[in-house]
């Protein structure tokens, strides 16, 4: 049956023949090359993972927020009380105290609640948060607060309502240097706390980390902004001024 | 792929690469701001607003990383695309609720951010647009100067 073939058409063949060995190595380096870019790409995935998870533990310990801190003696909760807690009526205040606009709420209550607070009808519970950290160079929010808290414990609440009045109205500017630990100390002195009781506490930041736990109960409480104020647990809102109306107004209603 | 096509991937990638790596490594310092960042957007648990504040910088860090150096551009810029999806889901939910929050995009956590309403349309603007450059990424995931050019030959 063997036909003879004529040259022509072996030779066809024979090149029929290598164009497909060439397609089959061709297939097959293509198909390695897939294999070895699945095989690098899932070696690195998996490192960048396992470099991931690490990271994300060790920031997890740098996080001291779990920590306990030590309360100040005289703070209800994360709170530094002025009044007292036998008021009919309690204003809560989130404040900074580098935040211009808790600046400008405290110049228009503070007058306005004095003799309200002597009277005894009300309660101001103070928590002073510390977002404005990265707008100093020295981070005042965080050193104020806790200069406050040292305050409070160591003069007590009323001592500590004319230090907090004191450094609103010296307030520094923001993305300044904010006051001076000295200059601190000066004003926790001048509203009639002892210079020796306070100056180590404002200079060592003895209640860092309850000031660091103030800011997060206070975001846990959904409290992301400064000046927030409540009247017994009703959020107000509104204008810088109408704030201070419905806060002297609640107050005047008892 | 065009002259023009070269010229977008690589910049695309250095653009949207430089970006992460500044947003994350600005978050490094303040680790429980981050968290109260996450928190503020009243989206997530309290079990995983921990988490992403924790591992969220990092991820950032090194998906900025890997689109600088090129380096599994495809999968990273799938990741950063992702990210901003959610970012972006986040800030107009946050919009949307009527909550006025300081995004955290850059660190700072929550803020006293009186403006913080006025802020968001440019936020958002800021993100499509990274979207948008990492969309071509994994469209075109090939580009000169990329690690990947050594690892996985063509």
């Amino acid at each position: 049956m063997s036909k003879k073939k004529s040259t022509a058409t072996r030779r066809a063949e024979s090149q029929a023949a290598s164009a497909r060995a060439a397609e089959i190595r061709a297939a097959q380096e293509r198909k390695e090359r897939r294999r070895n870019t699945l095989v690098v790409t899932g070696v690195g995935v998996a490192v960048l993972a396992i470099v991931l998870v690490l990271f994300t533990i060790a920031n997890g310990k740098r996080d001291t927020t779990a920590a306990a801190g030590s309360a100040p003696t005289g703070a209800i909760g994360y709170a530094v009380p002025a009044g007292p807690s036998s008021a009919p009526v309690r204003v809560t205040v989130y404040e900074d105290f580098l935040c211009p606009f808790c600046g400008q709420f405290e110049q228009a209550s503070s007058k306005a609640l004095e003799d309200d607070l002597t009277a005894g009808k009300v309660q101001i519970r103070y928590h002073v948060l510390t977002f404005l950290d990265r707008s100093t160079s020295t981070e005042y929010s965080s050193r104020a607060a806790n200069a406050l808290a040292v305050v409070l414990d160591q003069a007590g609440p009323d001592v500590a309502k004319k230090f907090h009045d004191l450094l609103f109205a010296h307030q520094p500017a923001e993305n300044s240097a904010g006051l001076t630990d000295g200059q601190l100390v000066g004003y926790a002195v001048e509203a009639g706390a002892t210079k020796a009781d306070v100056q180590g506490g404002i200079a060592d930041r003895t209640f860092e980390q309850w000031v660091k736990n103030v800011g997060d109960q206070a975001s846990k409480d959904k409290v992301n902004q400064t000046p927030t104020v409540f009247v017994d647990g009703k959020l107000l809102s509104g204008s810088m001024d109408s704030l201070v109306a419905q806060v002297e107004k609640a107050v005047a209603a008892g | 792929m065009g002259r023009f096509g070269v010229a977008a991937g690589v910049l695309a990638r250095v653009l949207v690469g430089a970006v992460w790596v500044v947003a994350g490594v600005l978050k490094l310092p303040a680790p429980n701001e981050n968290v109260r960042a996450v928190r503020a957007y009243q989206l997530l648990p309290e079990s995983l607003v921990t988490v992403v504040g924790h591992g969220l910088p990092v991820l950032e860090i090194m998906v900025g990383v890997c689109l600088l150096v090129g380096l599994l551009t495809r999968i990273a810029a799938l990741l950063s695309a992702l990210l901003l999806v959610a970012f972006v889901i986040g800030i107009s939910s946050a919009w949307a609720r009527g909550l006025s929050i300081d995004c955290g995009c850059f660190g700072g956590g929550a803020g006293a951010v009186e403006n913080a309403r006025a802020k968001y349309p440019w936020e958002l603007a800021r993100d499509v647009g990274l979207l948008l450059l990492s969309g071509w990424l994994v469209w075109r995931p090939r580009t000169p100067l990329a690690a990947d050019n050594r690892l996985l030959p063509a």
